[in-house]
């Protein structure tokens, strides 16, 4: 819903028009990124939250491996951005008319930046979930720590709208190595943060 | 590897080690004798400060396999988070819980295997179903899940014919017995129980006083609770108002 | 005693002598080149002062030992302080120099997401009210934190050339003149001196507060 409204107050606001056709790429990326990072922001802080409102989090303490508790979330939330993604791209191409050259290095940049995105997040959601003042502490987490990842994003996107220099994917590769080491540490820190 | 048999022949009972629970079973198939997997739980000097405040103070106690411990107590005065302890939910500010299988102490990792509990505090997922919810803590526990399982403890519990109702639409009295179901679904040796009987009517309460003594035939039961009734379900009894 | 005389009359020689003794170096106007007196050695001990709290944060999850966790918080907040300072010397210097106090060049991108990390890392420190958690969690978030920090390597050179002046960071390979060097040197002992000095006070301080609240620590 949060990234709806703000694609379509950017839309509205900027129009295809107004921005130069040279700074296009450029913009229209970071628009798309910092439409995403904060989409995934409001809706993956309640991934926890919502255990622990529910009661149910002490249940599955009790019953599962933490490992798998935060595979499970994982994976969820990386649906849940997978979704977003799928219904926000296209229509921002669509109403900003962005223009792509490589579209396949495109969609593996927002395909991994959201992989990224889901693991960079999880643990910090599992730790705010037991802390107060929770919805502004984790964007104040989790913002620096998705920080590398919006930029490499934003580089990736501009290089594949403009088509050059895309052979190899090198953002591409950039973020899936950020995902690899994000869910390796996480799994490795998880079961501090989720035991007492 | 070691197994020790020691068969008593001048009383009736007889007990055998060994460290294995495989030799137990057929053991148990091969002489129809129902033989106790001897767990036995030890709590050392368990006290819990909350800030400043004590809340507990050197609680011990031990519990062998076949016998129910009720836990009393003025309102606040403990008894939950003593059970929250004993499930490693909550870490006590000194002393230490442990379950023995065999005088041997069990990991952590193995603990969750052993542990069921039932408690205010625990909740199960509204959105789903009562048998969704069993099925899955079933997966959660790496318990092969069959339906027929699962049906089996909601006829236990009382809740057959509602199985495939949302549990929003729940009473308070039927949520109580499907965590009851979801204590139960590992056959854990030791069975946390805070106010079981809370919210259940008398129909309820029979439920409960069976599961206490099935429990009784494999595992142990902790019992908190204020209730006379609760309370006379088991041999001894703590008290935690002084 | 002695110790803490020696530092201040140190201190006090090295800027006497970062003022008068060593002369401005040329390629900066006038006398701008005076600050990496200053600059220099607080960005050094802000980032020594991380990594002191990085292995805080290790050795209390392994060990679990409060004394390991005072290490780490202390040496955040000082390395926080410093890299503040760092921050704001290095922005007159640019307002000077380059004509702005702020131009996103690679250090100083990295240092906002550095002051970023770390003003997260006192913001979840203060919103978890159990004493152990707190402890755990900012552990947990600043060693992820530092996961995260190859990629800024990687990634921030990028965008921008860097503005700042080559080898000032690398004593090694001097481009100044001896004079210059050596109260560089100077300098950088002097502040490493003084860092270390407020760290065990700071320390010492937490220490004494966990005595005054009995229990804390163990929820």
């Amino acid at each position: 819903m949060f990234a709806l409204t703000t694609l379509i107050a950017v839309s509205f606001s900027i129009g295809s028009f107004r921005i130069g056709e040279t700074e296009k790429p450029f913009l229209y990326a970071v628009l798309l990124w910092i439409i995403l990072v904060f989409s995934a922001l409001s809706g993956l802080s309640r991934s926890f939250v919502k255990e622990r409102e529910a009661g149910t989090i002490d249940v599955l303490r009790l019953s599962a491996r933490p490992q798998a508790v935060f595979l499970g979330k994982l994976f969820f939330n990386l649906t849940l951005l997978l979704a977003l993604e799928s219904i926000i791209v296209p229509l921002f191409i669509l109403l900003m008319e962005y223009k792509i050259e490589s579209f396949g290095f495109f969609a593996a940049m927002i395909i991994s930046g959201g992989f990224g995105l889901a693991a960079g997040t999880t643990v910090v959601a599992a730790m705010i979930a037991q802390a107060s003042a929770r919805g502004a502490l984790f964007s104040a987490l989790s913002f620096p720590l998705l920080l590398p990842l919006m930029i490499t994003g934003i580089k990736g996107c501009e290089r594949a709208a403009i088509g050059v220099g895309v052979t190899g994917w090198p953002e591409v590769k950039i973020s899936l190595a950020y995902v690899i080491i994000m869910i390796t540490m996480s799994l490795l820190l998880f079961p501090l943060v989720w035991e007492e | 590897m070691s197994r020790v048999f020691v068969f008593d022949f001048a009383t009736p009972k007889f007990r055998l080690t060994s460290r294995t629970q495989g030799i137990w079973l057929n053991l148990t198939w091969l002489y129809g004798i129902n033989i106790h997997v001897m767990y036995s739980l030890r709590v050392t000097n368990v006290s819990k400060h909350y800030s400043a405040t004590p809340l507990l103070q050197n609680i011990s106690f031990q519990l062998q396999t076949g016998e129910a411990l009720a836990v009393a107590g003025w309102n606040g005065s403990g008894k939950s988070t003593l059970l929250r302890i004993i499930a490693g939910l909550v870490k006590p500010s000194a002393g230490k819980v442990q379950i023995f299988f065999d005088n041997e102490p069990i990991s952590k990792e193995r603990k969750r295997k052993l542990i069921g509990m039932v408690a205010p505090s625990l909740a199960i997922y509204e959105e789903l179903t009562a048998l969704e919810n069993l099925e899955f803590f079933c997966r959660v526990r790496g318990i092969p899940h069959n339906r027929e399982k699962c049906l089996d403890l909601m006829e236990r519990v009382g809740l057959c014919e509602q199985a495939n109702k949302m549990c929003r639409n729940y009473s308070s009295g039927m949520i109580q017995r499907l965590k009851l179901a979801q204590a139960l679904l590992h056959n854990p040796p030791l069975l946390l129980l805070d106010e079981p009987g809370c919210n259940l009517d008398s129909k309820g309460m029979k439920v409960v006083e069976r599961i206490i003594l099935d429990q009784r035939s494999f595992g142990m039961t902790v019992i908190a609770s204020n209730e006379e009734r609760e309370v006379e379900y088991a041999d001894r009894v703590i008290n935690l108002s002084k | 005693m002695i110790c803490k005389i020696l530092l201040i009359t140190w201190m006090a020689v090295v800027i006497v002598a970062a003022f008068f003794y060593a002369g401005p170096a040329t390629g900066f106007p006038g006398e701008t080149s005076r600050i990496v007196f200053f600059h220099v050695p607080q960005a050094w001990v802000a980032t020594f002062s991380f990594l002191l709290s990085m292995v805080g944060s290790l050795l209390y999850l392994t060990k679990r030992n409060p004394g390991a966790d005072y290490l780490a918080q202390s040496a955040a907040e000082l390395g926080f302080v410093f890299c503040l300072l760092a921050t704001i010397t290095g922005s007159i210097f640019a307002r000077a120099t380059w004509g702005s106090f702020w131009n996103w060049d690679p250090r100083e991108t990295s240092i906002v997401i550095l002051l970023m990390i770390y003003g997260a890392y006192f913001a979840l420190r203060s919103a978890v009210p159990d004493e152990e958690r707190k402890r755990v969690f900012g552990a947990v978030y600043s060693i992820l934190a530092f996961a995260t920090v190859p990629f800024l390597v990687f990634v921030v050179p990028r965008i921008t050339a860097s503005l700042h002046p080559e080898n000032t960071m690398s004593p090694a390979k001097p481009a100044m003149d001896p004079e210059t060097l050596v109260v560089f040197l100077g300098s950088l002992l002097a502040y490493t001196g003084l860092y270390l000095w407020i760290l065990q006070i700071k320390i010492r301080i937490s220490k004494i507060e966990s005595f005054k609240k009995p229990n804390i620590g163990q929820r």
